[in-house]
């Protein structure tokens, strides 16, 4: 992998809380145009990862940058990232179209771009609802759009697919898959194997904060066995 | 800055919460006024001072809803999460709480004007159906209302200072609520802390509406000393949002 055109690239990443270790010692790049699973049992270490590349977090050592900075550091950082990190990150009396709007007022997004996603993820008539009256899948969606706005190179997305329905996960599939072919990033942390089998190129599997596997699809293959096959076994060893 | 400004307005007026406070308010205030107005004797209603302490109770609730507006503008975001999209969008966390500080005391200034507006008319006229005549000037009104105002747009600030170092929404809004309401309360009058007890923030904010003059500040010095705490507490604020990761 080329250092140079990395669009992730963690060094030494360590995250303590306490005396407790959550993140220990990660590194890993993103080259531009791949589409990386992000797997890990529950409490791995996936959410804080993202949280530390997304500048929500404070890294005890090691740094984590996207486009060769820190988040914090980016000139127009919803130009560059999208995230989603929870499915829920709403505020139940405000409407969809709202909630847009505000943000895309501080990322100063102009106004049409609000319609715009809102058409992509196929909320426009919803848009007037409170976010309250909203689906799981629809909030999926509505936080999708939160993260297109700025039409972002980087997408860095935390259990997308949750609550979404067959026809909903075959559309994000299809998104995410022509995001990379024009020459986007994606990092999706998952939990759904099979899920995320149809969609990566590679994944990175976390296991009590280190990085234990970092593959494409064919090398797993090449061992031998399924992607579940070589997580399970991957995530059953004591961390030591 | 312009554009956060616009962000932070937008969502203080895309939910009903402040709807809800300020009618909260309004109908709090007429009920508090109408008590005293109709439940004192006439002997002590007569009175100059009285009269401005019942007016004043306008400027208490303006106060207290102010700060609480001020709070949950950004305790509110942690509470239902959408303090991560919003420093996604603003990584710069410190501007975030500049933009709060600055939209929550826009709006709370109404609220103090609106609050001291409405005490001064029930006020007045609750005196009037009484019989008893008004013993302040056009100087005392003014004041009330200016003083409210003032009052209540640095009490927003002190608000959202408060919230974001406490960050969790219900021991803020408890805290506020109680502090302004009881605490200070129990210092100035009941434990007799009178020199140390018009120093404290809500009662420079009495005092800036022109109340309790002999006993308390001048309103210019009050609403200079009320501005410091402003500041300070945006700033302790702005630095704990700044340094403190999130969940």
């Amino acid at each position: 992998m080329g250092v140079s055109n990395s669009v992730v690239r963690v060094s030494s990443l360590t995250k303590r809380y306490g005396r407790a270790t959550a993140i220990d010692d990660l590194t890993f790049s993103l080259d531009s145009g791949t589409l990386t699973g992000f797997l890990g049992p529950n409490g791995a270490g996936k959410s804080t990862t993202l949280r530390l590349l997304l500048g929500l977090a404070e890294p005890t050592a090691g740094e984590a940058l996207v486009f060769g900075r820190r988040y914090r550091d980016l000139d127009d950082p919803a130009s560059q990232v999208g995230a989603v990190l929870e499915s829920n990150d709403f505020h139940p009396g405000r409407s969809g179209r709202d909630h847009l709007r505000a943000l895309a007022l501080a990322a100063r997004i102009p106004r049409v771009r609000v319609e715009e996603v809102l058409e992509f993820v196929q909320l426009a008539k919803a848009a007037d609802r409170l976010v309250g009256t909203y689906s799981l899948g629809m909030r999926q969606r509505l936080g999708l759009a939160a993260a297109l706005l700025g039409d972002p190179e980087l997408l860095i997305l935390d259990e997308p697919a949750n609550g979404l329905d067959p026809a909903g996960v075959h559309w994000l599939r299809t998104f995410m898959r022509r995001f990379a072919s024009q020459g986007g990033t994606v990092l999706l942390a998952s939990h759904v194997l099979a899920e995320v089998a149809q969609t990566v190129d590679r994944v990175l599997i976390i296991h009590c904060g280190r990085i234990v596997a970092a593959a494409g699809l064919g090398e797993l293959a090449e061992r031998g066995g399924t992607l579940e096959d070589a997580y399970l076994e991957l995530t059953a060893m004591e961390a030591s | 800055m312009t554009a956060l400004l616009r962000s932070e307005l937008l969502k203080q007026r895309s939910t009903r919460t402040n709807l809800w406070l300020f009618s909260a308010m309004l109908g709090l205030v007429a009920l508090v006024i109408l008590l005293h107005g109709f439940g004192l004797s006439a002997e002590i209603l007569g009175r100059r001072t009285s009269q401005l302490e019942v007016l004043g109770q306008g400027q208490r609730l303006g106060t207290l809803f102010a700060a609480l507006l001020g709070a949950m503008s950004i305790t509110v975001e942690f509470r239902h999460g959408t303090i991560r999209p919003t420093f996604l969008a603003t990584p710069r966390r410190g501007r975030v709480v500049a933009a709060k500080v600055g939209v929550s005391m826009l709006v709370g200034v109404p609220f103090g004007l609106m609050a001291a507006a409405v005490a001064a008319g029930v006020g007045s006229a609750s005196l009037a159906a009484r019989g008893l005549e008004i013993r302040l000037d056009g100087g005392d009104y003014a004041l009330l209302l200016v003083g409210s105002a003032a009052g209540a747009g640095l009490w927003a600030a002190i608000g959202v200072g408060l919230g974001a170092l406490v960050r969790n929404q219900v021991p803020t809004v408890v805290g506020i609520c109680t502090w302004l309401l009881l605490v200070e309360g129990l210092l100035f009058g009941d434990i007799g802390l009178g020199n140390v007890g018009r120093f404290l923030p809500g009662s420079l904010a009495k005092a800036a509406s022109g109340q309790d003059p002999m006993t308390l500040l001048a309103p210019g010095l009050a609403a200079v000393l009320l501005a410091l705490y402003a500041a300070a507490a945006a700033a302790a604020g702005w630095a704990a949002t700044t340094r403190r990761d999130v969940a």
